[in-house]
């Protein structure tokens, strides 16, 4: 019945290993290309080096190294990539003011449903659901 | 003279004008008294004519008293003696009335000196006699009004000031009989000092140029004593302006000097009693207050001793609080029993001064030192009902003294003002009891704020902590259940249900492993932090944890190294002290990534040290402190994640064991950790101690 309408890429950034595990897997099964990133600074590298261009970022907001403000900070000051739509994944309370200030396109609260995150990305990535 | 023709006429003529002299009676008498003749002066004197008295005896002219002390027999018979008798005496008229004669008689005798008769002249002075009779009792009333006086010295001085009078009052008050002092110096009454300097001499010449001198001054009594007086002196002259004498009046001033320097005196006390006060209003400092009133007391009474005695705890005796002229120091108690007898104990049992009377009171304990002169106390009131009285204060003179009222007054106030210090500094003790209760209660009230801050953020920090697995778990779950509900069909390449469902399992095992360290923190909080102690190789747990940390070390860029004994039985928990060394491995990874890592293990006699080193960002030293305590972590949360649990939970399981957890740090350089343990774990840890941390 899931036709396979997807194959963009679609970048990860989340510290937690498991988790990043889990939303690629989620993707993969929709026929996403998931990029995978533990922190803002592999982000910008996967960014940078991709011979495609994600249509959207999943980005958490607590990571070492370079945190999701960080991050936000570098992609809007660079051109080539900041256009690109960022969801804001967080697990935090105050998650949703924290996307909004981050000028986030969508936010998801962790946990995050299937479907949701599903659902999410297809817009971003204009892809139907069947 | 013998010839009568060679007479002047107004000689020859003299017979009849005596005849009609009216002004006085002018007869004649035969030698043996019998009236000859009769003249008109006579006539009106006596009220007889010339027919009535003739031939009749001048003996009628006396009154019954002198007829019958022969008088007029007497009076011929001295007249006829000594040729003259001249008197003043009552005679008779006719009607028997008396008037005051003037009387000359005259013997005639002829030229042989045979008696031929006498010449009675009279003269009728009643009228010249009742003027000097009042006039004698006019002086004699002021006599009596003078000698009636008894407040005044009222008395005369001669010229050269002698005294010449002296009254009943002059008696009283110098204490001389009029016997003992006429007729002496005045002087005797100036004491040394004014004698020396002519005073005396000075007055009596004031009053004789000026009529008047008058002042007031010290004057001596018989007995040496002296008198405060008030001293008028008037000089007196005769008709002609000569001086006679003077006329001294003297007042006894003493009573009123003296309550005139009472009032000084009292004034004097008052100002004292002010400035005390001000004083204590300025010091808060009870002995200060103290200190200045048993000066205030010595100096403006002049008792070379004075004291305040404060009443101990138990009401039983008196302690010399502070005075002077006394040794405090080397006072002891004073066991004072407040029987009534004791003088500073009747004046705690009555509340009122007390005189020094030997025969009354006893003085008590070191006072007894003290024995003789004059004292007196006064009770110090305490500042609350619970103690009614403070002490005494005593004032005691070495000399015999009379203290007076005002005297007695002033040390009551002195008292009152001590009294009203004690209650000054008793409320502003409540005051400050108050205000520290106050910021007692905004500390607790910060405290409790800062409790459920502290429980929010880790209510907060929790749920995210646990919202990471639950992400994965529910992820993965819902991919298996959707796999399941599409039936056989794959999901995507390479997946199939098992390795999810491991993945589900995992984040359920870290699901619990959280769930775990918030129950520690609820146990450490109640005191609960069991420990299952066990013996064991402490070196090869030492080692598996290191193992086990090496792959993640690696991915972080990090070299892990160990160095150690081989083995290190000891006793300890073993969970939890793997649970402290995988927290401290998991730390220096999370912030000492892409630098080497050591762990070293030694034994030092009875105690084991763990050290775990790396080289990252370091800890800052104002932020060392606070590692330790829940819901803390120096690094930025948005950094690094986690509940900030874990140096918590650790510091207590190692102190659980009766060990340390240590740490010292340098920004930029990296942080060791050191476990400090016994070979054998020592409960230290009590759970007073651990609940004494809870607060929410």
């Amino acid at each position: 019945m899931m036709a396979g309408k997807c194959g963009k890429t679609v970048l990860v950034v989340e510290d937690d290993a498991d988790v990043r595990e889990a939303i690629a897997e989620v993707l993969s099964d929709c026929e996403y290309k998931p990029l995978h990133a533990s922190n803002g600074a592999e982000a910008l590298q996967r960014l940078r080096t991709a011979e495609v261009r994600p249509c959207v970022i999943l980005l958490d907001v607590m990571m070492p190294t370079m945190d999701g403000w960080q991050f936000r900070a570098a992609q809007k000051s660079d051109p080539s990539v900041s256009d690109i739509p960022v969801v804001v994944l967080s697990a935090h309370a105050n998650g949703s003011e924290a996307a909004a200030k981050m000028d986030a396109a969508a936010y998801l609260a962790k946990p995050v449903s299937l479907e949701r995150l599903v659902t999410v990305v297809e817009r971003f990535c204009g892809v139907e659901q069947g | 003279m013998t010839d009568s023709q060679a007479r002047p006429a107004f000689l020859r003529d003299a017979p009849l004008a005596f005849q009609r002299i009216r002004e006085y009676a002018i007869f004649l008498l035969e030698p043996d008294g019998t009236v000859a003749s009769w003249n008109e002066g006579a006539q009106v004197i006596k009220g007889y004519s010339d027919a009535e008295i003739i031939g009749q005896s001048f003996s009628r002219f006396y009154t019954p008293e002198d007829l019958l002390a022969g008088k007029p027999a007497e009076i011929l018979s001295r007249a006829s003696r000594d040729g003259r008798v001249e008197e003043e005496a009552w005679r008779l008229r006719k009607d028997g009335s008396r008037f005051w004669a003037d009387v000359v008689v005259t013997a005639l005798r002829d030229p042989d000196g045979t008696l031929r008769g006498f010449v009675k002249i009279t003269r009728d002075l009643t009228a010249r006699k009742l003027a000097e009779k009042a006039l004698r009792q006019s002086e004699e009333r002021m006599r009596l009004m003078i000698d009636s006086v008894r407040d005044y010295a009222i008395f005369m001085l001669d010229p050269t000031g002698r005294v010449a009078s002296w009254n009943p009052g002059a008696e009283r008050l110098k204490g001389y009989t009029a016997r003992e002092i006429i007729g002496h110096s005045f002087e005797r009454f100036y004491p040394e000092q004014e004698l020396r300097a002519g005073k005396p001499r000075l007055e009596l010449e004031i009053a004789a140029r000026e009529g008047r001198f008058e002042e007031e001054g010290w004057r001596l009594r018989k007995d040496g004593s002296r008198f405060w007086a008030n001293v008028v002196l008037s000089a007196v002259r005769d008709e002609r302006g000569v001086l006679v004498g003077y006329a001294k009046v003297t007042r006894d001033l003493t009573e009123r000097k003296r309550s005139e320097e009472a009032v000084i005196e009292r004034a004097r006390q008052q100002a004292a009693v002010a400035q005390l006060g001000l004083f204590a209003l300025e010091h808060p400092d009870l002995d200060a207050v103290i200190d200045r009133a048993v000066t205030t007391v010595r100096e403006t009474m002049g008792t070379e001793l004075v004291g305040v005695l404060e009443l101990s705890e138990d009401g039983k005796s008196l302690v010399l609080r502070a005075g002077c002229g006394l040794d405090v120091a080397a006072m002891g108690r004073v066991p004072i029993e407040l029987d009534g007898v004791a003088e500073a104990g009747y004046t705690l049992s009555s509340a009122g001064p007390a005189h020094l009377d030997e025969r009354r009171f006893r003085m008590g304990g070191f006072l007894d030192a003290h024995r003789g002169g004059s004292r007196v106390t006064a009770l110090i009131r305490g500042s609350d009902r619970s103690r009614e009285a403070f002490g005494v204060i005593e004032a005691h003179s070495r000399t015999e003294r009379a203290f007076g009222e005002d005297a007695v007054n002033f040390l009551q106030s002195v008292a009152n003002v001590i009294a009203a210090a004690l209650e000054r500094r008793s409320m502003e003790e409540q005051i400050r009891i108050a205000e520290q209760k106050a910021v007692e209660e905004r500390a607790r009230a910060s405290q409790i704020r800062e409790a459920l801050r502290e429980r929010d953020e880790f209510i907060s920090v929790a749920a995210h902590e646990l919202r990471t697995p639950l992400t994965a778990l529910q992820l993965k779950l819902q991919t298996v259940e959707r796999g399941l509900k599409m039936g056989t069909q794959k999901p995507a390449a390479g997946s199939s249900v098992e390795p999810r469902l491991e993945g589900a399992l995992r984040q359920t095992e870290r699901l619990s492993l959280l769930v775990e360290r918030l129950l520690d923190v609820t146990r450490i909080a109640a005191g609960r932090l069991d420990l299952a102690l066990e013996t064991f190789d402490l070196a090869a747990l030492v080692r598996q944890v290191a193992d086990d940390f090496r792959e993640p070390a690696a991915r972080a860029g990090s070299e892990l190294r160990l160095e150690g004994p081989q083995a290190l039985q000891g006793c300890w928990d073993r969970l939890r002290l793997e649970q402290v060394l995988v927290n401290l491995l998991s730390n220096a990874v999370k912030y000492g990534a892409g630098r080497p890592i050591s762990m070293r293990v030694e034994r030092a006699g009875e105690r084991i040290r763990i050290a775990v080193t790396d080289q990252g960002i370091g800890i800052a030293q104002a932020d060392l402190p606070r590692i330790f305590t829940r819901f803390q972590r120096a690094a930025p949360l948005r950094n690094y994640g986690g509940l900030g649990l874990g140096l918590y939970i650790a510091k207590h399981i190692v102190e659980a064991h009766g060990g340390r957890l240590e740490v010292s740090s340098r920004p930029e350089h990296g942080s060791t950790f050191v476990v400090d343990l016994p070979i054998v774990a020592v409960r230290a840890a009590g759970p007073e101690q651990a609940a004494a941390r809870v607060r929410a």
